[in-house]
């Protein structure tokens, strides 16, 4: 092989290489987290709520299905709504999960979509880092850390 | 100038005090608009006596003073937290006022929540916070007689049952009748201005 050979072999490896990953980019979704907080509760309050911002700039709708954390018992997906008569309510999220449609941010919020963390391991005291592992539908899992802190407006 | 250009100045002059003084007024008589919904009781908000975990408490202990009632529960992650930290920042924006404002909590889940449960939970969000409970009946009639709803529902095997309860919170002034209603998500400077108002009149 000579040299120049060699050299446009190169040339197309890499142009094949740089379209694969911009093929995998442009399809799909991608999910970005930002914003992510956990609110301060009493040690006897079992449970405590995380809250964020999650954004799909992908091509594809995704889905939250489930979260993992060392700091509590169990995490499920809630969420907070008016009821009919007028009062508050919270349920597990319908269908079990969050969809996070392409091109869109979802928020979790007080007051609405949140992440539960059951039976708490640790106190929820302000300054405190919470690890948790996001599982979503087709991104798979997504680690974060999470800091405890007041509620900002 | 002309003796005319010196009565229209004089007219100007004089429209503009009646202008200057006509704000005055309003601003310093106008009636006081609440952010809560104002209520006109006829009777007195109804006595009770729930346990605390520092004995019973009942609304009567508090006359001369502003209640703030909340019912909800202590494994209420969401909103409940949500609105005892804004009546915690209600509290703070009052300053020197705030000993004139007692928050008693009320538990929807008499079966889960025990008077020092409750007393913890609530002291977290401010020394001065009650939490009370009682029995289902007792609650019930509470409830009931304040106009609350509240239902358990079943949940997962995880959070046991929840309850959806209205999540309003009912401020009774301080010659014990039903003043106001600040719904959910009032935020604290609306209440603050509220209540300072009821403190001050």
């Amino acid at each position: 092989m000579t040299r120049r050979n060699l050299w446009i072999g190169l040339a197309v490896a890499v142009l094949a290489a740089l379209s694969l990953t911009a093929c995998q980019k442009a399809q799909g979704p991608q999910i970005e987290i930002t914003d992510a907080w956990g609110r301060p509760s009493p040690k006897v309050a079992t449970a405590g709520a995380f809250y964020m911002t999650i954004r799909n700039t992908g091509t594809e709708d995704d889905a939250l299905i489930g979260a993992d954390s060392d700091a509590c018992g169990v995490v499920e997906l809630h969420e907070s709504f008016k009821t009919p008569e007028g009062a508050m309510g919270m349920r597990p999220v319908q269908g079990g999960k969050i969809v996070i449609p392409a091109g869109e941010t979802v928020e979790l919020k007080m007051g609405g979509l949140h992440i539960m963390c059951i039976d708490k391991q640790v106190d929820f005291t302000p300054g405190t880092k919470v690890r948790l592992v996001l599982h979503f539908e087709k991104s798979g899992d997504i680690p974060l850390e999470v800091e405890i802190r007041q509620p900002m407006k | 100038m002309s003796s005319g250009a010196k009565r229209g100045l004089g007219w100007a002059l004089g429209a503009l005090l009646l202008i200057v003084l006509g704000w005055w007024g309003w601003q310093r008589f106008r009636p006081y608009a609440f952010h809560g919904t104002v209520l006109q009781s006829a009777e007195p908000a109804p006595d009770f006596t729930l346990m605390s975990a520092d004995g019973p408490v009942s609304l009567s202990d508090f006359r001369g003073r502003i209640v703030m009632l909340y019912f909800g529960y202590t494994f209420c992650p969401d909103v409940c937290p949500t609105t005892l930290f804004e009546v915690q920042k209600t509290m703070e924006l009052l300053g020197e006022d705030a000993d004139q404002v007692q928050l008693i909590m009320i538990s929807v889940d008499p079966l889960r929540d025990t008077p020092e449960r409750l007393k913890e939970y609530v002291q977290y969000f401010h020394p001065s916070f009650i939490g009370v409970t009682g029995s289902e009946d007792e609650i019930a009639q509470v409830a009931t007689q304040y106009g609350i709803y509240y239902e358990k529902h079943e949940g997962t095997p995880a959070t046991g049952y929840l309850v959806d309860h209205t999540a309003t919170l009912t401020v009774v002034d301080r010659k014990g009748y039903v003043k106001l209603i600040f719904p959910y998500g009032t935020p604290a400077e609306d209440m603050a201005a509220d209540l300072k108002y009821l403190i001050e009149h």
